[in-house]
């Protein structure tokens, strides 16, 4: 308490204890129920635990581990492929929808509701949809059947080469509305006037979007990446509801892989250092886009 | 360091959680011992299919009306119950009794001193057989388990289908085959199997059946146990084996649940499905007379014969607050009456564990019962002898063996990594 008792004594800067409420407060509960438990699953990272019996210490044995384990690897892969594909697809789309949809014409609504309505559905829901829709004899494989493609029939969920596309379209079905929304509240925010002189200067739709949408887009953008990169990164419902990240790990997520290592073999320690490594790479990947972005804006 | 047990980090969670959000309204975490509590006996269950979840609510009520206490059930989706068991059995205030099944999991909680011990549940239960007793103990002589009910596995099939393709069921393998073939030619998917959408452990029955058919249950035992390696090529000589029958699985087996596979069998779109006779509870009850079932053909007659038997029933929490009336209701579960009860508000395709408890009568209920007398011995299922941790490593190689039939060897040898390191944790 040294530290606050000295500028105490400078009367201007006096904070009034209401305020120190107010501060310490909110961080000693958050350090309860955020700092702790981060904490403590550090700290597991580094024991081996069944679940039940108290954890053993065991060092740095699991991240060893996992090096030389490949289904590892594979979750690893997979959820790079994830990062890219459902990450990139999410905010392309999400930003052409967006431009679609950003004008007030008839009936623009329904269009933006009818995009959004996915956001808001429970995963139960989501899962069952799109489970009937992958079925061997379900609505993907009879509309390929319709329009001649009938040797592409296959069961898109069971097999190893196809199930990890086949879970992207549900995640992207329920991601896209949602980055779609933010984009148009950052669409709203662009001064009209700066199309108004982009167009007196001759500028073409494509010079606009260039020059004026983009860039007024950047503080948009860096929620928008942020929200990506941590909603991929923890995709986990649709993936486990669907496949459980079979066939053979074959849709194995890092997420998925850690649930499974938690709570069917019931090495926590393992899942752990799994949920390290997925923070690690949600904070890298966050922390070095923010941080490029705060020095470009900074000169 | 400081060593933190799920149990206390719990109580620290229950105890913060009581105190920030309810404004210290007092949780009844009581962690010494264990205290009589007024109250239902609270029975946690995982079976959600509609005749299971009646027949064990249909238990519940019979209990309450002995008299003596109430029970109250709380059904939870299976895979919900399996992967929540440890918290259920570590927190504060845990669930009285659980619908359960014998195995390592069962010995491994017991050991951890987590159940009830109900040796004096067992002292009344009359002549019960050997075999049972073995099953419900922790290892060490401990009676932790109170067995209810058992099945059986079977290659299932409908009589007026059969009928209609001329076909009768096949004892030798070579008949087995050979009645593939001839449904093939009739344009039937001869062999159901429903390893898809979340039930990709029935393909584990092909792989016991085959192990206990070529190398015995013995092997059988110690392989799932850890004494036995997966890259033998005794067990390699089991997936050979079903390599020459794969071409009769259903293209769709690894695509959909056991559910849907149960329909299709119904509606013959295949003509059989090695299955145990829980999938009854989700079938229409007018398609279950139509019902029959012949046992898995002997490969080796050297072999002694082995059924997969496995026995369900419950065990308790060592931390009950309704201790007497816990053990009343095992004591309630263990009798005959109790077992018909269920059996009665069940689809009756189960046999009660009960040595003068009646089953339902039906000509398939008797036919399964002699099968497993018969048998020189009993295996429970993959996951009951093995582990549940073992269970997803089966999955991943025999769906992969199922898809990729020529290669085997490399799949054995990922099986036993994975295994080795389930043995090792």
């Amino acid at each position: 308490m040294t530290a606050l008792a000295a500028p105490a004594r400078r009367r201007r800067h006096r904070l009034p204890p209401i305020l120190l409420l107010f501060v310490f407060v909110p961080f000693a509960v958050e350090a309860f129920w955020v700092f702790w438990p981060a904490l403590q699953g550090f700290y597991l990272s580094l024991t081996s635990w069944d679940g039940v019996s108290p954890p053993t210490w065991a060092g740095f044995d699991n991240y060893a581990e996992l090096f030389s384990d490949p289904t590892f690897g594979t979750a690893f892969a997979n959820t790079a492929i994830w990062l890219v594909l459902f990450g990139g697809i999410s905010a392309a789309g999400g930003l052409a929808l967006a431009m679609l949809l950003q004008r007030e014409r008839k009936g623009v609504g329904f269009y933006r509701a009818a995009l959004f309505t996915p956001v808001v559905f429970s995963l139960v829901a989501t899962s069952l949809i799109w489970q009937g829709l992958y079925q061997p004899d379900g609505l993907v494989n009879s509309l390929l059947d319709t329009v001649g493609l009938g040797d592409w029939q296959r069961s898109w969920l069971a097999d190893p080469d196809t199930a990890l596309y086949a879970l992207l379209a549900p995640a992207l079905w329920r991601q896209l509305g949602y980055v779609m929304v933010l984009y148009l509240a950052g669409l709203k925010g662009i001064d009209p006037a700066l199309y108004e002189a982009a167009k007196l200067d001759g500028a073409s739709p494509w010079q606009q979007f260039r020059y004026v949408t983009w860039p007024q887009l950047r503080p948009v953008n860096s929620v928008i990446l942020s929200v990506i990169v941590i909603d991929s990164l923890r995709s986990f419902d649709v993936v486990w509801s669907m496949t459980k990240g079979g066939p053979y790990h074959s849709s194995e997520l890092l997420s998925t892989y850690m649930y499974s290592t938690a709570f069917q073999t019931l090495r926590l320690g393992y899942a752990s250092a799994l949920a390290v490594v997925i923070f690690l790479l949600a904070f890298g990947v966050i922390v070095t886009y923010l941080v490029r972005v705060l020095r470009e804006e900074e000169s | 360091m400081i060593e933190v047990s799920r149990r206390n980090f719990l109580l620290g969670m229950g105890a913060l959680g009581g105190a920030a959000v309810l404004g210290g309204c007092a949780t009844s975490a009581s962690s010494g011992a264990v205290q009589q509590t007024a109250g239902a006996v609270s029975i946690q269950s995982n079976l959600s299919a509609p005749a299971a979840k009646a027949a064990i609510e249909a238990l519940a009520k019979g209990f309450g009306e002995q008299g003596a206490a109430k029970a109250a059930v709380n059904t939870v989706a299976s895979e919900t119950f399996r992967t929540q068991l440890p918290s259920y059995l570590t927190s504060a205030t845990p669930p009285d009794t659980y619908t359960w099944y014998p195995g390592s999991i069962l010995a491994g909680y017991a050991r951890k001193g987590l159940l009830l011990d109900v040796g004096d549940v067992w002292q009344g239960m009359g002549d019960y057989s050997p075999a049972f007793r073995t099953l419900s103990g922790d290892g060490t002589g401990k009676l932790v388990f109170v067995p209810t009910t058992y099945y059986w596995w079977g290659f299932f099939y409908r009589k007026s289908n059969f009928a209609k393709w001329g076909v009768t069921p096949p004892s030798t393998w070579s008949e087995f085959l050979a009645l593939c073939e001839t449904l093939r030619g009739k344009g039937i998917e001869p062999i159901g199997l429903g390893a898809g959408g979340g039930t990709q452990w029935t393909s584990s029955a092909w792989f016991d059946y085959l192990n206990i058919r070529i190398n015995g249950a013995p092997f059988h035992r110690d392989l799932l146990a850890g004494k036995g390696r997966f890259d033998d090529p005794k067990v390699a000589k089991v997936l050979e084996t079903w390599k020459t029958v794969l071409p009769h699985f259903d293209p769709r087996g690894t695509a959909i649940p056991f559910q849907d596979a149960t329909t299709s069998l119904l509606q013959g779109r295949t003509g059989m499905m090695l299955i145990g006779t829980f999938f009854a509870d989700a079938a229409p009850k007018e398609a279950l007379e139509d019902i029959d079932f012949f046992q898995f053909p002997i490969l080796d007659p050297a072999v002694p014969v082995a059924e997969e038997a496995p026995t369900d029933g419950f065990f308790a929490s060592s931390r009950t607050p309704h201790l007497a009336a816990t053990k009343e209701f095992l004591k309630y579960a263990a009798t005959a009456p109790a077992q018909e009860l269920y059996i009665r508000n069940s689809s009756g395709t189960i046999l009660p564990t009960h040595p003068s408890a009646k089953d339902s009568g039906t000509p398939l209920v008797l036919k399964g019962r002699k099968m497993l007398q018969d048998a020189k011995e009993l295996t429970q299922f993959f996951n009951r002898d093995s582990s549940d941790a073992l269970q997803p490593t089966a999955d991943t190689a025999l769906i992969r063996f199922i898809q990729r039939p020529n290669e085997i060897s490399s799949i054995l040898t990922e099986w036993q990594a994975a295994a080795q390191k389930v043995w090792n944790s």
